[in-house]
């Protein structure tokens, strides 16, 4: 799907651009010469690579105007302006220019970007690709002449050009090549899910610097507060147990009654991305993610989707006031209204079931914490789910750490994993935005550490930034 | 962000100090927060967990629940009783021909009374306004329709209220913004009432509420617990609690367990500090430029009353004498039948639609106007009730509470006192609370324009369960409260016969507030807190006001 149409719109554009060159300049000149049908190409593979999710701010900010602050655990990494204003955004950028920020991380004016930016992901797409999201980006989106904030990271993160050696170190500036071993569905699908979908910036584990690990691809990682789960084929510790059609629903949809619902960042790119896909698009992810090498925790014992049953404790507990633990108290008085005191949600699903839940069902809580705190909101095909955050300054309840805990560990009790247990820790730790990876607990250090296990070039450099420390 | 200030001690200064967190005092005090003025609220009650009241009706008893117990299940602070009836606490003493009308379900909590109100988010009509020059009864208020306008429109988006789009639907219908959510659908008992009573000039017309049926902000979607009062489960239905916590956020100060008692007046008679006791008994004092009462429609009177100093010996802000004076009330009737067809209410949020037909008209000259709301609320429990009185057992019994809550119909009908200085809250000389402070008496008489008002809503019942070829009719014939006080500290352009002006300022006192139910001197039909928070939010301007020029 990718090969005819955009080599056909591409052939137009230079041919148009070629016939329109006599007349006109700069950017009028590409306006002119942008087809429908390449624009329309790169809005699709925006929405493909889920740009917005970062570029726009969320609740009514701009189209792709930036500004949002994305947490990372070094501190707000703020979204750039990427619209074509002259003064604020991208409208000098030269196809060229454009090309190296997406798949090098390198700013117009030369300057690194973080990869809180997935161009590592990014450096996989095809020239014709980047061509059409340029085409998309100089000519559709609306310039916003409103800079964004300017990202303050702490030292020595705030140096940019240490990112040339994690680049040097880490960035696989290749792009993608089809595997001949693989349908063209599969290629299709990994182009989709790596090169524009960068499924793996959040499915993929990270190593001490931050840089995604090999072997073990979408084995599963924290977001901080969330976690994204292993999405491997395994059948115990990923989505192996997973039908074609259940992923497909998930991808579209967010909502698999009796396994899933997406929240968190999911949920955004479910919503900016995943449902705007064609359905072909879909199917080709889901091929692809069901024949990645599969990962295996050792200490999984069946699928996180498959645990708990149906409770039947509320004919029990009614006329025994106060003789209920804190846990299951707050779970019927918070809960229970929604999530119906069986556990088993609302029959339209609209409120889902707690047992056979992957949130109540993983070996790691952080999701199910997260989602009391923070809620769950999606919306898809014009439909809002929501669910209410529980954490400081909810409208209906607030809270405590422990509160959270005793409801967690009676839900993960009742209806999931019974082997998993939170602690209040695991609550301030999620409230505070999840377990903070090695690089950013030992922060300025990293510099001498980088200096004794790196190249010698590395080396030099380290000694360099030691020297201006001093200065 | 600007935060109180507070001595070791315990004392606080503070740009604003309000007494009361309901409704009123949470959207002044996040207003005013948000503007930058540092804010300490005073609360008599508790701060209050939503699962602990959820499980307290969870676990409450039948003969509870069938008779609408919305107090019982609210924990109240040792130092800071509220009204109770199962059983009568008396903290409120009712005497007068009407007392027992006059039994209102009020908490003292953070968030306030809204924990378990309805949502019915109604403005009075523009001829509500104009009482004395339209009907020749009543008072007139000291701003129009058009002055409050506005604030009408700023309280349905502070309150995320649910309204018709349709102007058809609309009471009234001058309106200046569309509602920010249009109507909650009406369900399919609405809608057959309405096909049925509408061609006989009832007008059937959906109640604007604060809930929606997609989230707004931070708050979900109703899902029709059905189960607004005594509490919405989900958090689904707008409350004062929401500005408390944006307040906050803002960086006011809410002190719960803090009984206001006493009110320092300089010689200008500019109140200086207002007293408190906390949890311990231990007296403090909050000092501050603007104060607010805004602890509903007893309490602020009983407040001004209990404050009386050596340069307000009969209360603070009662130079008129009318502190107290013209309570009302929306004193009605319940109308129950049972239709010859299945309506099916019950489900849905517990108000959904209103016959507003008989709300204005020539007639308000010589009696009462009404309101007739098609109580939305389960019919399950009195259906059982009564099904258990006919002594049928097994299956049959089954079989005739399904049709008695099927069929079931409950008509709330609200009528419109007059204020009448006689009816009249004073210091009880006998009763005291636990701090030793005087408990409310209230003198209560609906008058003679209320009976005569019941009288033409009977025939307008009766037509209406015809149409409905209702049986079993049965009105209440003793009036009952409705929990919309008002009239305490009644508004009015002559301080000489009214305690606060048009932006609910005290006329005594230059940087005192008395915004909410209390101020309303007219009670039209409709509930009332949309209007106690549009004249809030009017409060807050003029508050805000003075800061900018200077005069506080």
């Amino acid at each position: 799907m990718i090969g005819k149409g955009t080599r056909a719109a591409s052939v137009r554009y230079v041919l148009g651009a070629a016939l329109g060159m006599a007349s006109m300049t700069g950017v009028a000149l590409a306006q002119d010469a942008a087809s429908d049908a390449l624009v329309a190409r790169g809005r699709y593979l925006a929405t493909a690579a889920d740009c917005a999710a970062c570029h726009t701010a969320p609740h009514g900010g701009k189209p792709f105007a930036g500004g949002y602050g994305i947490a990372s655990p070094l501190g707000s990494i703020y979204a750039s302006n990427i619209t074509p204003s002259r003064t604020a955004g991208i409208g000098n950028y030269t196809e060229a220019q454009f090309s190296s920020a997406v798949r090098e991380g390198i700013r117009g004016d030369g300057a690194h970007l973080y990869p809180a930016m997935p161009y590592t992901s990014y450096a996989k797409l095809t020239d014709q690709d980047i061509h059409a999201l340029y085409a998309y980006f100089t000519h559709e989106v609306r310039p916003v002449d409103e800079r964004a904030p300017a990202t303050q990271l702490p030292f020595p993160f705030n140096l940019r050009f240490s990112m040339m050696f994690w680049n040097a170190l880490y960035l696989d500036n290749s792009r993608f090549t089809p595997d001949p071993a693989k349908s063209a569905e599969v290629n299709r699908g990994a182009y989709l899910a790596i090169a524009l979908g960068h499924c793996d910036t959040c499915h993929t584990p990270r190593n001490v610097m931050m840089a995604e690990i090999g072997g073990k691809e979408l084995g599963g990682a924290s977001l901080g507060s969330w976690i994204a789960p292993n999405v491997t084929p395994d059948p115990v510790s990923g989505i192996g147990s997973w039908s074609s059609d259940d992923l497909f629903r998930y991808l579209k949809t967010g909502d698999v009654p009796g396994k899933a619902q997406a929240a968190g960042p999911m949920a955004e790119a479910i919503e900016h991305s995943f449902q705007h896909l064609t359905d072909d698009d879909l199917k080709a992810i889901v091929a692809y993610v069901r024949q990645v090498p599969a990962i295996r925790d050792a200490a999984d014992r069946k699928s996180r989707d498959s645990f708990g049953l149906a409770s039947g404790r509320e004919a029990v507990i009614r006329g025994a006031a106060g003789t209920l633990d804190n846990g299951e108290k707050i779970f019927t008085g918070d809960c229970a209204a929604c999530h119906h005191p069986s556990g088993g949600g609302s029959k339209d699903g609209y409120y889902p079931q707690l047992f056979h839940n992957t949130a109540t069902g993983a070996s790691i809580p952080d999701n199910l914490i997260a989602a009391i705190l923070e809620g769950v909101d999606r919306t898809v095909n014009g439909q809002h789910v929501f669910m209410p955050g529980f954490s400081h300054g909810s409208y209906v309840d607030e809270l405590s750490d422990q509160d959270v805990a005793d409801v967690a560990n009676y839900v993960l009790t009742q209806f999931g994993n019974p082997a998993v247990k939170v602690s209040v820790a695991d609550v301030v730790s999620i409230r505070n935005g999840g377990p903070k990876p090695l690089l950013a607990r030992v922060g300025g250090y990293i510099v001498p550490a980088m200096v004794a296990g790196a190249v010698v070039l590395l080396g030099l450099i380290g000694l360099i930034v030691a020297r201006r420390r001093k200065a | 962000m600007a935060h109180p200030t507070f001595s070791s001690s315990g004392d606080v200064t503070a740009d604003v100090v309000i007494v009361g967190s309901g409704v009123v005092g949470a959207i002044i005090a996040h207003q005013m927060a948000a503007a930058g003025h540092s804010v300490v609220m005073l609360e008599a009650g508790l701060r209050l967990k939503r699962s602990d009241i959820v499980e307290n009706w969870r676990n409450m008893s039948f003969h509870n629940r069938v008779h609408s117990d919305f107090q019982g299940l609210y924990p109240q602070a040792p130092l800071a009783p509220a009204p109770l009836y199962f059983p009568a606490n008396d903290y409120v003493g009712l005497n007068g021909p009407d007392g027992s009308a006059f039994k209102q379900g009020y908490l003292r909590t953070v968030g306030g009374t809204t924990w378990h109100w309805a949502a019915s988010c109604w403005r009075h009509l523009p001829a509500d306004f104009r009482m004395k020059t339209n009907y020749g009864v009543g008072r007139d208020w000291a701003i129009s329709y058009d002055d409050l306008e506005p604030y009408y429109c700023r309280a349905e988006d502070a309150m995320g209220v649910s309204g018709p789009h349709d102007p058809e639907l609309q009471s009234p219908r001058e309106r200046s913004r569309p509602y920010p959510r249009d109507m909650i659908p009406f369900g399919y008992g609405d809608r057959r009432v309405a096909e049925l009573v509408n061609p006989h000039g009832f007008h059937l017309v959906p109640i604007p509420q604060g809930r929606s049926i997609q989230p707004f902000e931070d708050r979900p979607s109703c899902c029709g617990n059905n189960n607004c009062q005594p509490i919405c489960p989900i958090g689904a239905m707008y409350n004062g609690i929401q500005h408390v916590v944006k307040a906050e956020d803002a960086g006011a100060v809410v002190l719960d367990q803090a009984v206001a008692y006493r009110i320092d007046t300089d010689d200008k008679n500019r109140v200086t500090a207002i007293h408190w006791y906390d949890a311990d008994k231990k007296s403090h004092k909050a000092t501050g430029r603007t104060f607010v009462l805004a602890c509903n429609g007893i309490e602020t009177p009983r407040l001004l009353l209990l404050a009386a100093n050596e340069h307000n010996p009969t209360g603070i802000a009662n130079s008129s004498d009318q502190v107290g004076r013209n309570m009302m009330d929306h004193s009605g009737v319940h109308a129950t039948f049972l239709a010859n067809e299945p309506l099916w209410f019950g489900r849905g949020p517990a108000q959904s639609s209103c016959i507003v037909g008989p709300r204005d008209g020539g007639f308000r000259s010589t009696y009462s106007a009404n309101k007739m709301i098609l109580n939305n609320i389960s019919r399950v429990g009195p259906a059982t009730q009564q099904a258990l009185e006919l002594g049928l057992v097994g299956q049959a019994l089954e079989d005739e509470i399904r049709r008695r809550a099927a069929c079931g119909v409950d008509l709330s009908v609200s009528l419109e006192p007059l204020p009448d200085p006689n009816n009249r809250l004073t210091l009880s000389k006998t009763r005291r609370d636990p701090l030793g402070l005087a408990c409310p008496d209230i003198y209560y008489d609906v008058g003679e324009y209320v009976r005569k008002g019941a009288g033409a809503a009977a025939d307008q019942i009766k037509q209406v369960a015809g149409l409905l070829g209702g049986t079993e009719l049965r009105i209440t014939t003793s009036f009952n409260a409705n929990n919309h006080i008002m009239g305490g500290v009644i508004m009015g352009s002559d301080p000489k016969d009214s305690v606060v002006d048009g932006d609910c300022r005290a006329h005594d006192h230059s940087n005192l507030w008395l915004p909410g139910g209390g101020a309303m001197p007219s009670a039209s039909v409709v509930n009332t807190t949309l209007s106690m928070v549009a004249l809030g939010i009017k409060a807050a301007d003029s508050i805000q006001a003075d800061f900018q020029g200077g005069r506080v």
